[in-house]
């Protein structure tokens, strides 16, 4: 049952939570309550020496103004008397001799005149060993009695001493009752303060337990579940809503592995299909002739192939935040200059005319071989789509801290349908012969660098892609 | 030429063996890196192939073993990895180079030949010739018989590489590395408009043509 105890105890934080909060709020209850003993103690003692002081006084004005007589002790005895009445006493039944008062004259060549409780002596004996200033009240422990009592002694007239003492019973009795009024309240304030925080963690970290029980019940499979969102904008409602943004995120990346890796099998498939048909037909017929013919097509679409599964795994290694970027300072008017020089007979061939123009000067911090394959793409997608005889402008320029890179055309443009989706994988026109990764590994690609791609009608009606990149600056 | 291929996938190596003797090279083959190690260290051959996944030691290190106990021949890297890293481009610096898988065979063939070439101690011509073309590469200028060729520069460091591979196939891909210095696949025919137009001003009519396209793998450069 203990050890039960304690391991359920170690596995939930609230218990923990709870406990601390009611120790920490118990101690610092008793602390202030001990602040507020001891300043009411002091309080009473300085009432208690004020008063035996002021009677002190007055029973020694009393000694020096009588006349000395037979009488005269007698009339100091009533006088003290009458004072120790004005003290109020706890639990004593009526008529009993008071026992927090005693008052003692002495002087020489009479008896002691004494009133207070018996037997005398032991207070006689005490006071023979107390010290103390004349007129200055201390303390003095009377055996027999649990209270010590406040002592003020003077001199008299002709050498007498007169020794007034005084225990506050009545005080100490409050105190007391004071002590036990707050251990009680105490206590109960702990226990209330425990249930009301032990209540909170418990209901608090209960919504965190479903939280993780949900979490843990969502698999690959169910990713469309979602953690309910309290309205309240808490922790704990943050928590849930930061889990369902994760989850749609993994939901988001998970569709778009399955498309991507659905496109790739059903993009496979028939080029492996044809490549098959080629390489089955000239074994079975054919001539040599026709032989090569055959298998120079397959490798032909084995290379297609092989290229489009390299970017395929390219924008996989960038989804992951992987795609390495060997970054250096490069002039982009040089980049993209050796890949119009590449590309301009292609473009020439095809009777487009291509316009080129750049600001001298635009250095970025990029990774040169990423780079030029992302330009390649968008020039090769320019050759392959475009109807003969188009105009194409090329424009490199700087823009508030970015070069940019304009490439457009006033060919037929991007199909409205596809507009809102060209950075997807595996989208591409109806018509294209191409594998549908290429502009979203532009989009990668220039991402990683930090830029973006924008895609717009040109002012001819063609196509026009922006890619923005961020420019190192060159200190004047 | 003698070479070491040091590859543990069985059926690339088969076939790298088979292809490239069949290419005209002397091939030795190791599936792992101490039976290479101990091969290399001999110090007969003219160049390694080196794929990096082997499976008892990384192939970069491997490569640093052999440097260290005195091979100099130059490696041709293939990696399985899409993003070549740094360490494998600062190789390709150091006379090296590399290939990422799939490859076809003639890549290959045309890179290990062109690392050779790279690394013959025969002092480089300034002319080179190949039947009545003659590529003059201190005055930058390329005659075929008497007659100067108008080319560009471009077409003139292409027509250069090609003669410098002069009988070999040479890859677009090995073309773009070399003569643009880009590794890019272009996926429109870029290259063969550059030839085209280098072919119709080398090979004109009347003359024996030079350059050949081998369909499926590249070009090479000769007379037939």
């Amino acid at each position: 049952m203990s050890l039960s105890f304690y391991s359920w105890a170690r596995s939930t934080a609230a218990w923990r939570i709870s406990v601390w909060t009611t120790v920490g709020f118990s101690l610092c209850s008793a602390a202030a309550f001990v602040v507020m003993y001891l300043l009411v103690a002091r309080d009473v003692q300085r009432r208690s020496d004020a008063w035996i002081t002021g009677e002190a006084t007055v029973l020694l004005e009393v000694a020096a103004n009588t006349p000395r007589d037979t009488l005269d002790t007698r009339l100091v005895q009533e006088v003290a008397e009458l004072a120790s009445h004005e003290v109020i006493e706890e639990g004593r039944p009526n008529g009993q001799p008071r026992q927090s008062v005693f008052f003692l004259f002495m002087r020489y060549g009479h008896d002691p005149v004494w009133v207070g409780p018996e037997p005398r002596a032991l207070f006689m004996d005490a006071l023979a060993g107390a010290s103390g200033q004349p007129g200055l009240p201390s303390s003095l422990t009377v055996p027999g009695h649990p209270l010590p009592f406040r002592v003020v002694w003077d001199k008299g007239p002709a050498e007498s001493r007169l020794y007034l003492g005084f225990a506050d019973t009545a005080a100490n009795a409050m105190m007391h009752r004071l002590v036990e009024r707050f251990v009680l309240i105490w206590c109960a304030m702990a226990l209330i303060g425990f249930a009301i925080s032990a209540a909170g963690a418990f209901r608090t970290l209960r919504r965190v337990e479903q939280i993780s029980e949900t979490v843990g019940r969502i698999g690959t499979e169910d990713l469309g579940r979602r953690l309910p969102e309290p309205q309240a904008d808490d922790e704990i409602a943050r928590l849930s809503r930061t889990f369902n943004r994760m989850l749609e995120r993994i939901q988001r990346s998970v569709d778009q592995i399955r498309t991507v890796t659905d496109s790739v099998a059903h993009d496979m498939k028939s080029p492996v299909t044809a490549i098959r048909g080629s390489l089955e037909f000239a074994l079975i017929h054919g001539n040599s002739e026709d032989w090569r013919e055959r298998v120079a097509d397959a490798v032909d679409k084995l290379d297609r192939l092989s290229q489009t599964l390299n970017t395929a795994l390219d924008l996989a290694e960038a989804d992951a935040g992987a795609l390495p970027l060997k970054r250096e300072s490069l002039d982009l008017g040089v980049l993209v200059g050796s890949l119009i020089e590449l590309f301009q007979p292609s473009i020439a061939e095809r009777q487009h005319k291509l316009h080129y123009k750049a600001e001298p000067g635009l250095f970025i911090k990029g990774d040169p071989s990423l780079l030029s394959r992302t330009f390649a793409n968008l020039l090769d997608n320019e050759v392959a789509h475009l109807p003969p005889g188009c105009h194409i402008a090329l424009s490199l320029r700087q823009a508030d801290g970015y070069a940019e890179f304009a490439l457009e055309d006033d060919g037929p443009g991007f199909p409205q349908e596809l507009r809102a989706r060209v950075f997807e994988r595996f989208v591409k026109g109806q018509h294209s012969s191409g594998h549908g990764l290429g502009l979203a590994f532009v989009h990668a690609v220039v991402q990683a660098h930090g830029g973006c791609v924008m895609i717009d009608d040109s002012s001819s009606g063609g196509a026009r892609i922006r890619i923005k990149l961020p420019m190192t600056m060159v200190s004047a | 030429m003698r070479l070491l291929i040091v590859e543990d996938d069985d059926a690339i190596r088969t076939f790298l063996e088979r292809g490239l003797a069949e290419a005209g090279f002397q091939v030795d083959a190791a599936a792992n890196g101490l039976i290479a190690e101990a091969l290399a260290v001999e110090g007969v051959h003219d160049a390694l192939v080196v794929d990096l996944g082997l499976p008892d030691i990384d192939g970069l290190e491997f490569i640093a073993r052999i440097r260290d106990r005195g091979s100099t021949a130059p490696v041709l890297i293939l990696s399985a990895r899409r993003s070549v890293d740094d360490r494998v481009r600062g190789l390709e610096q150091g006379g090296d180079d590399y290939l990422t898988k799939p490859f076809a065979l003639a890549e290959v063939v045309a890179r290990l030949r062109n690392l050779l070439r790279r690394h013959s101690t025969q002092p480089e011509s300034s002319r080179l010739r190949v039947a009545d073309l003659l590529v003059d590469l201190v005055r930058r200028e390329a005659r075929r018989g008497d007659r100067l060729l108008q080319l560009t520069t471009q077409e003139f460091a292409l027509l250069e590489f090609l003669c410098r591979n002069a009988g070999r196939v040479v890859t677009r891909t090995l073309i773009l590395d070399h003569v643009w210095r880009m590794r890019i696949d272009p996926a429109t025919n870029v290259v063969d408009v550059h030839i085209y137009r280098l072919r119709n001003k080398v090979d004109v009519q009347g003359v024996a043509p030079l350059i050949h396209t081998i369909r499926g793998i590249g070009y090479v450069l000769k007379l037939l």
